[in-house]
């Protein structure tokens, strides 16, 4: 009796511990903080989090131009009124229903808080013509709204609400440590300095592929040398795609697959406009002619055929609309640099230049050097500082705290060059990490506003080639070069959308949905 | 000074100490003269021949900017070396003053400046350190400043303890009698007899100095880029471990030499001066 017992008890053990020998598990990172709410999501690692946890309407076609219905099964565009059709049985992870309700709620959250990319639907009024249809009304022609759905996460309004207080009725709290969305993938735990773990939802409305990771875990802020060690040993699966290019090599060199992301964004060198010297247009004409671009893309080169960059030909990435040809790479000229900074009304001796480099990206410490190199062949002296990201974003929201130089990759968080370059250089949007260079040019403004408006991709095409003239003329940033994001991955997991052209999204981030990898081991 | 040099010679890891600590103080002093590429020190870059493994033309290598390391340690000993000097030259006679007042006059005053001193002793060096450079720009100076206000009190505490002890002895008692001044037996009686140890506790500091001001810059707290320092090119470097190993394993080195340099040759001077653990 007691043997059956023992035996009964051993199986009944066994039956527990089984499933949880079979679960994959897929391992990453990005840099510190993942912030969980969606209506507050701006950078890499929360975008990584609101893919998965929450789903749009649409979703941007894989391996071309466009979008594809999503939570919406069908739309269509009467000049300013965009009337969405929902997908019928849909349900948030907490099991409520869609309805057109939550989408009218997710965006009157986004305008209500103000944070993020919300910007992106600042003159939209939601309304909710029945259950499963929804309305969006906008005050002024806003050429690429459909693809700023793609940033429009529909959140479980019944859920929130009820965990909404009078001091917190928006459920910033609540949504800040945990997922409300009908996501392929619910939320187990979150620390946003340290970890979200992720698992896989199986009452998810699409069918999710057998071999994606049953569970997901994002560490944030893990350090170069770490991530390397890990990988090689087996024990990490996707890096971010801040290590240095020595060490996506080393890890290449090991057998790591390099998975890559481009097209949509750039890096940036930002002058602080408002700062002397750099308030006087010939000042920065010479330095941004200084600047040594072919060393720039010499210093990305991570193999043969993979590299963190490709030469930049003006403020717009190649294949955007209003961008140069390939053909048109900048190129460092010192006799030009010398004849703006005879023009300059501050002395070289007298420029003191704080160059600031972010932390966590290596490479930007030996972008800063090189700078610094460039300009002392001017007779400008410069100062470098390190920035941690979480303080460089606390510093630019003041003009007089923003360093002279900053440098960040920026990227169109909806494809579209609106999102890319709106958020930079439009007046209205001064002293975030996007626009340390707290532009004020009425031309750029009226550009930025034709390219919204324009009904055409020709008349888009116009507009934002005249955007790419002015922003040329007035300098308030050293286009480097156009980006390509690298991300060393282990052989345990194949990622179509990071790796095969005809599967990429064309939108960043997005090709960190889970559920379309898969886990070989 | 005859007898000195035969002390040190007679234990050879004094001796070693002092050959160290003479070659580093030469190479530092003598860096642009030393140095394979004495340019390397500012702001220049070289990426064609960036993070190279050592080679005869670079012997410890390059960084990732295309620098030469030897040329860097040689111009980063000359920043810790003048860092050690500057604090060893503010805070022991800040200190020694403290402690010689404190430890002759006794009473109320010996009870504030040595609770004061407790204060200071009771906060961990580097977090006081931190602190103060979070407030300050982190400069060169001020990381000097940082390192001389956390120092001073180790000196007050040692020459208060010896003065204490001096004080119940005969010549002090015989200075009294004859009517010589407070100030007169502090600093010409007591003081001398408290050299020895503050010398021998100088040389063996010289060492530990140059690690927290290494630590303070591998925190990025210390001298900015693109001047060398050897804390700074160890955090800079241990990013690219294990690949690139000759951007960390060699600063590392050069910090291991001179603290060990001046720790055995503190050993011996103690020896020398006949000065008790």
């Amino acid at each position: 009796m007691k043997r059956t017992l023992l035996a009964a008890a051993l199986l009944a053990a066994t039956a527990l511990t089984a499933p949880a020998y079979a679960q994959s598990v897929l391992r990453l990172d990005e840099v510190a903080v993942g912030e969980l709410d969606p209506a507050k999501a701006s950078d890499y690692a929360d975008s990584i989090l609101m893919f998965n946890v929450y789903d749009t309407l649409v979703i941007p076609t894989q391996g071309g131009p466009g979008h594809d219905p999503h939570l919406a099964t069908s739309w269509e565009v009467d000049g300013a009124t965009y009337t969405f059709t929902l997908r019928d049985g849909v349900t948030f992870q907490s099991g409520n229903p869609l309805t057109a309700a939550d989408v009218v709620y997710s965006i009157e959250r986004m305008q209500a808080l103000g944070q993020g990319l919300s910007y992106l639907f600042g003159g939209v009024t939601a309304e909710a013509v029945d259950d499963m249809t929804v309305s969006f009304t906008l005050d002024a022609p806003y050429a690429p709204f459909v693809a700023s759905l793609v940033r429009l996460p529909i959140v479980d309004s019944v859920l929130v609400q009820e965990n909404a207080t009078a001091d917190d009725e928006w459920g910033e709290t609540f949504l800040s440590a945990n997922g409300a969305g009908t996501g392929a993938y619910s939320v187990t735990s979150h620390n946003p300095q340290e970890e979200t773990v992720m698992a896989k939802n199986d009452g998810y409305f699409l069918e999710i592929n057998e071999a994606a990771p049953d569970q997901v875990r994002l560490r944030y802020g893990l350090e170069a040398a770490t991530v390397r060690t890990l990988i090689a040993q087996g024990e990490h699966d996707i890096s971010s795609q801040w290590l240095p290019p020595e060490v996506m090599q080393a890890l290449a060199n090991g057998g790591a697959q390099l998975l890559t992301e481009s097209g949509t964004g750039g890096f940036y060198v930002k002058l602080n406009t408002t700062k002397p010297p750099l308030d006087d247009v010939n000042c920065r004409l010479a330095i941004t002619n200084a600047f040594d671009y072919g060393t720039a893309i010499q210093m990305l080169a991570i193999t043969d055929d993979v590299s963190g960059g490709s030469p930049s030909t003006g403020a717009i990435p190649v294949g955007m609309f209003g961008s140069n040809p390939p053909s048109d790479a900048l190129a460092r000229d010192m006799d030009a640099a010398r004849a703006y900074l005879a023009e300059c009304g501050t002395a070289p001796g007298d420029f003191n230049l704080e160059i600031s480099w972010i932390a966590e990206v290596p490479l930007e410490e030996r972008l800063a050097l090189l700078m610094q190199a460039n300009f002392a062949e001017l007779g400008i002296s410069s100062s470098i500082e390190t920035l941690p990201w979480a303080l460089f974003t606390e510093r630019v929201a003041s003009p007089e705290n923003t360093p002279h130089i900053s440098q960040i990759f920026v990227n169109a968080v909806t494809g579209d060059p609106d999102t890319l370059l709106y958020g930079m250089y439009h007046s209205s949007t001064p002293g975030t990490w996007q626009s340390p260079e707290y532009l004020n040019d009425p031309e750029v403004d009226a550009a930025l506003d034709a390219g919204r408006q324009a009904a055409t991709d020709e008349a888009r095409e116009a507009a934002y080639s005249a955007l790419n003239d002015r922003l040329m003329e007035i300098a308030p940033t050293i286009y480097g070069f156009d980006r390509q994001s690298v991300f060393a991955a282990s052989d345990r997991v194949s990622v179509p959308a990071l790796s095969d052209p005809a599967m990429a999204f064309g939108l960043d981030g997005m090709g960190f949905s889970f559920r379309l990898m898969e886990m070989t081991e | 000074m005859i007898r000195a040099f035969r002390i040190l010679a007679a234990n050879p890891l004094s001796l070693i100490g002092f050959i160290l600590v003479v070659l580093i103080v030469f190479a530092a002093v003598f860096a642009p003269w030393i140095a394979p590429y004495p340019t390397h020190n500012g702001a220049v870059v070289d990426f064609l021949n960036n993070n190279r493994p050592p080679s005869a033309q670079n012997w410890m290598g390059t960084d990732l900017v295309g620098r030469d390391i030897f040329s860097r340690i040689l111009y980063a000993y000359q920043i810790s070396l003048g860092l050690g000097l500057v604090v060893l030259a503010i805070a022991p006679p800040v200190g020694t003053i403290v402690g010689l007042l404190a430890g002759y006059m006794g009473g109320w005053v010996e009870t504030i400046l040595m609770r004061l001193v407790d204060v200071f002793l009771s906060i961990p060096p580097l977090v006081l350190a931190i602190a103060m450079m979070g407030v300050l720009e982190p400069t060169l100076t001020n990381a000097m400043l940082a390192v001389t206000v956390m120092w001073w009190p180790w000196y007050a505490r040692l020459v208060y303890s010896i003065a204490r002890s001096e004080r119940e002895e005969g010549y002090v008692l015989a200075a009294e009698v004859i009517g010589a001044s407070s100030f007169h037996i502090a600093f010409r009686e007591i003081l001398p007899n408290c050299l020895p140890a503050i010398l021998t506790k100088m040389t063996l500091d010289m060492g530990f100095v140059i690690i927290i001001a290494s630590s303070l810059s591998f925190l990025g707290l210390g001298v900015q880029p693109p001047t060398p320092d050897l804390g700074s090119m160890v955090a800079e470097g241990a990013r690219y471990l294990p690949d690139s190993w000759w951007l960390t394993v060699f600063p590392g080195l050069a910090i291991l030499l001179v603290v060990f340099g001046f720790n055995l040759l503190g050993d011996g001077l103690r020896e020398i001066l006949g000065v008790d653990e």
